[in-house]
């Protein structure tokens, strides 16, 4: 018994570990990773799609180097995701701490959050865009009713666009989220409420010490997922402003979409997507660490 | 007797269903597929597989449905995967090149040798002296006008001698005249897609072409387009995308007395009317404004632009389906399926000899003007074949919101599209 | 340990609520922000409603107009006799349930295996997991696509059940709601010789409700509002989706616009009904008091 359990257990774990891996790996191994996998081949090639990939070697990065767009689109893609990451972690983290309670009408609430997440983007982009309208959307004649003389174009604002967008992006995924906040919240154990209200802490010291601490599993998790939704925004802006105007929405799941499917250099698109990639694993990787030391 | 007969029948065929078993590659009926959209409202494919089954009973055309708005993502799946259909349509001109280059079409160079004169748009698919695809359609823009609102605002109807200036010039005085009136419809309408202006810049102006990296040509266009919006004589750029306008919608509703767009809307004008989608008023087509008087009046040949619509064959299928599929080529392009194609409004890639039948339908317009503006013009392509067609027109889509937007002048507009071609697309 | 799942009052006593009740004047005030919150929130959706009961027409005006005297109730009759809306409808409930109920069992018992099993390379593959994640489908798409085609699943619903179940989503979300579960409670499961898959079967199921009702909704609204997959995928019109149903009756009719946001609040629906039925359980499955005392 002494002297076999060390390997013999490690030996056991492992294929124990696995099994529970297996039903999930297998899918996820032929329909994701083997695809995404060969982007990295293709990110150092020439392809067009339809035939075999041509090997150039850093020949892309380099491209990408010197490529404004590249550079426009990538400034364009921090913008969005310098304010939508940290708005949408207040809006989403403030809206569950509220509805996290059993108060009357408060599922109702709860569905109301969640609404924008549901609704056909087709929809928010075609709503959202006419309340913006610059001439006679609601949210102009707000403004000039308040005593804004000069309201902004929105939309139709090469400086105004991405502020816009980033509004319907947080409005849109802050329920998503408020949802993910209140699963973790179900995880604090109440009495630990309980011993900070005895010993007289507060609202907010019972905040600080209580909700925070047990929420940060969660808040990684929903962190990690924020960073990389808002660094691959897509659809919303699509259909929003199609990048516009000019290129001042232009972001770079967007562009890797352009350079691809409509001008067909799928190795350089792939090679965009590979950088796309390493910025998201690279703050990822710093979320972990920062993470890790909290928590220990 | 009759019940024995149908047994032998089914025995024979039975006997020669056997026997023929490896030939039948040889022989027999074929089935094509044909890549389609919207087949609900989009009757022309179906129009095309029944024409051309009428005169080829062996062959069979079956349709496959594709989503309108990204039938080139999914034709570019379907190619990679090997299981695309066995003819599939050239829906624009700017992904052709990706067909051709990528070696997904079949080279048609011999139908288009036997194919009249008269079909337009071939020049188009011609690369290093072989053609990869046949025509079917050939639109071009035009302007069309509601002769109502004309009538309402006592403005001259269009005559085929309009410059840019001139249209521009009856836009305004349209707008003036039917404010006056107690009308809201302005004068024209320009759709937000960058051709509105561009597709007229690079045809009419001479020398004007996308790979020289140099703009200037689209100056006096975009003039025009921004003098229009700020004297209110059309809907601006933002207030129509932001209001998801649209152009059938502004034309076919009377909120605009004037549009420029392609032959396509004939059919759709003409159904929407019948159904009562449209407002139902007298309209014409007229020529597009032209850059210089040179190319103006009914003498001289107006000069517009559009892509044509035609067909390619899939390398990946058996020579006996390509030998079917080159028979369908030359039947869509010629004067039978034209013929079919103009019975339900759809403007055929040999289109002089349809004039009568489209003006015949119901509710279109029977003056002369229309005939002249269906059958005379010099359609040049809006996206001409190269492999930087795609991102030249891409940057060039920016320029276009970025002027119209008011974000910035034209001149500045200009060159910054210009250094974005030479660093990213033409330097490689 | 099903009683585990039944929620008493006494044990969900709202973690965050103040001590002391609220007087009735800030209660009100409390209601009242509450509402006027929701009334913006609200306000396209609202807009999308209204637009469903106009004429086509009547629609994109200019001004807006906020409140329709003659509602145009024949536009829900028109799309269910002009559209194949129940085709779509019964292929997205079935794609989503399928796909649903396959991400949250396979995603859930592979993040136990990451959570709470120890063995070699499990972090590199729980990486390559999250990895996945930051790459943009659109670049991916085409090789995944021939992949599927070499498995003949392109044209069938299985093809979106294979694209959707077996994401990185649900292991990476069940994985850290499993680990603020305590280490010491598996252990004395251990001692008392009940198997692994008896812990996660046992324990960590029943623990993590509140989770699980999060990712079952949002898996089934990911897989509900899906579009490009949906859009390679799946070919034959009688395979299709709500969403793809419902874009490709816009690029046919796309001047009808009433017409296309009475689809869109058709669409919507379920998910509304599944939220009001279901939403309990995200804040009252369990309350998981005494794991940490």
């Amino acid at each position: 018994m002494t002297t076999m359990p060390v390997r013999r257990r490690r030996w056991r774990n492992t294929a124990i570990g696995l099994s529970f891996l297996l039903p999930n790996f297998i899918g996820f191994l032929i329909l994701t990773l083997i695809p995404v996998g060969l982007l990295f081949y293709y990110a150092f090639t020439e392809w067009n799609v339809f035939g075999g990939a041509t090997w150039t070697g850093l020949d892309n990065f380099r491209q990408m180097a010197r490529d404004t767009t590249f550079w426009t689109a990538l400034r364009n893609t921090l913008y969005y995701a310098a304010f939508h990451i940290p708005l949408t972690l207040a809006v989403s983290l403030g809206l569950a701490l509220l509805l996290n309670r059993k108060l009357r009408g408060v599922a109702f609430f709860r569905a109301v959050a969640f609404f924008p997440y549901i609704t056909s983007i087709v929809a928010i982009a075609q709503i959202w865009n006419m309340l913006f309208s610059p001439g006679f959307g609601p949210v102009n004649e707000l403004l000039r009713w308040v005593g804004v003389d000069n309201p902004p174009g929105w939309t139709t604002s090469a400086d105004w666009s991405m502020p816009a967008v980033i509004v319907v992006g947080v409005w849109r995924d802050m329920g998503y989220y408020m949802l993910l906040f209140l699963a973790g919240l179900q995880t604090i154990p109440g009495q630990l409420y309980e011993a900070a209200r005895v010993d007289g802490a507060s609202a907010w010291q019972r905040f600080r010490a209580v909700t925070l601490p047990g929420l940060r599993p969660t808040t990684f998790f929903i962190t990690v997922l924020l960073t990389i939704g808002s660094f691959k925004v897509f659809d919303l802006i699509l259909v929003m402003t199609n990048g516009g105007p000019g290129q001042s929405t232009l972001v770079l799941a967007q562009y890797i979409f352009r350079k691809g499917f409509e001008e067909n250099q799928f190795g350089y698109a792939s090679a965009v997507s590979i950088v796309l990639f390493a910025i998201c694993l690279l703050v990822t990787v710093v979320q972990f660490v920062v993470n890790k030391r909290r928590s220990s | 007797m009759k019940r024995s007969l149908a047994a032998v029948t089914a025995l024979l065929l039975g006997i020669t269903g056997c026997s023929s078993g490896g030939d039948a590659e040889e022989s027999g009926p074929v089935t094509l597929t044909l890549a389609g959209w919207s087949l609900a409202t989009t009757p022309e494919f179906k129009t095309l597989a029944d024409g051309f089954k009428s005169s080829h009973p062996d062959i069979t055309v079956e349709l496959k449905e594709y989503d309108a708005a990204n039938y080139d993502t999914q034709m570019i799946a379907d190619l990679a995967a090997g299981k695309a259909p066995d003819v599939y349509v050239q829906k624009n001109l700017k992904n052709f090149f990706t067909y051709q280059d990528g070696k997904q079409l079949v080279d048609v160079s011999d139908v288009a040798g036997k194919l009249g004169p008269k079909v337009g748009g071939l020049s188009a698919y011609q690369v290093d002296g072989k053609t990869w695809a046949i025509p079917y359609r050939a639109d071009s823009w035009v302007l069309y006008y509601n002769k109502a609102l004309f009538d309402k605002a006592g403005v001259k109807h269009p005559d085929g001698s309009w410059t840019w200036a001139e249209y521009a010039t009856a836009a305004k005085e349209l707008t003036t005249k039917l404010k006056a009136s107690g009308d809201k419809a302005l004068g024209t309408y320009q759709h937000t897609w960058q051709s509105t202006a561009q597709g007229f810049a690079l045809a009419q102006t001479a020398g004007a072409s996308l790979e020289t990296g140099d703009y200037a040509f689209l100056k006096p266009y975009y003039e025009t387009a921004l003098d229009l919006q700020t004297a209110g004589a059309q809907v601006s750029l933002g207030d129509a995308t932001t209001n998801s306008l649209t152009y059938q919608a502004q034309f076919g509703k009377q909120s605009a007395a004037m549009m420029v767009m392609g032959t396509w809307y004939i059919a759709t004008l003409l159904n929407q009317q019948a159904k009562g989608d449209a407002d139902t008023f007298e309209w014409g087509i007229a020529p597009a404004p032209q850059l210089t008087k040179a190319t103006t009046g009914t003498s001289a040949t107006p000069v517009t632009f559009a892509d044509p619509t035609g067909l390619g064959i899939n390398p990946k299928i058996s020579e006996k389906k390509i030998a079917a599929a080159k028979e369908f080529l030359a039947y869509a392009a010629g004067a039978d399926a034209a013929k079919a194609l103009a019975g339900i409004g759809v403007t055929p890639a040999d289109s002089s000899s349809v004039a009568d039948t489209i003006f015949s339908l119901k509710g279109a317009p029977g003056d002369e003007l229309s005939k002249f503006t269906f059958t005379t013009h010099d359609t040049k392509p809006e996206n001409p074949v190269s492999k930087y067609t795609a991102p030249l027109q891409n940057i060039l889509k920016d320029l276009h919101t970025e002027v119209l937007s008011g974000t910035t002048p034209i001149d500045a507009a200009i060159t910054k599209a210009q250094d974005r071609a030479k660093n990213e697309v033409l330097s490689k | 340990m099903t009683t585990l799942l039944v929620p008493t009052p006494a044990e969900t006593a709202a973690p965050a609520a103040p001590a002391r009740r609220p007087s009735r004047v800030w209660r009100i005030l409390g209601y009242l922000a509450l509402a006027a919150a929701g009334a913006v929130v609200l306000l396209p959706f609202y807009w999308m409603v209204l637009s469903s009961l106009k004429g086509n027409n009547d629609v994109f005006t200019i001004p807006v107009q906020w409140i329709t005297t003659d509602p145009v109730w024949s536009n829900y009759a028109d799309i269910w006799s002009r559209s194949n809306m129940s085709t779509w409808l019964g292929n997205t409930v079935v794609l989503s349930a399928v796909v649903t109920m396959l991400q949250v069992l396979t995603g859930s018992f592979a993040a136990y295996g990451f959570a709470k099993i120890r063995f070699p390379g499990r972090d590199v593959l729980f990486l390559a997991y999250i990895g996945t994640l930051a790459v943009p489908w659109q670049s991916y798409m085409v090789p995944q696509f021939v992949m599927m085609t070499k498995l003949q699943l392109t044209d069938s619903l299985w093809s979106i059940v294979a694209l959707q179940a077996f994401g990185a989503l649900g292991v990476f979300m069940m994985k850290q709601f499993y680990e603020t579960v305590p280490d010491e409670l598996l252990d004395a499961a251990r001692i008392d010789g009940m198997s692994e898959y008896g812990i996660y079967r046992r324990i960590m199921l029943p623990l993590s409700v509140p989770a699980l009702a999060s990712l079952t909704l949002i898996t089934a609204v990911t897989t509900w509002n899906d579009y490009m997959g949906p859009l390679i995928y799946l070919r034959s019109p009688d395979l299709w989706t709500i969403q793809i149903g419902l874009k490709s009756f816009i690029s046919q009719y796309n001047a009808e616009y009433a017409l296309i946001m009475t689809g869109s609040v058709l669409s919507v629906l379920p998910i509304v009904v599944v939220f009001l039925l279901g939403q309990r359980y995200f804040v009252e499955g369990i309350a998981t008091t005494g794991l940490k005392g």
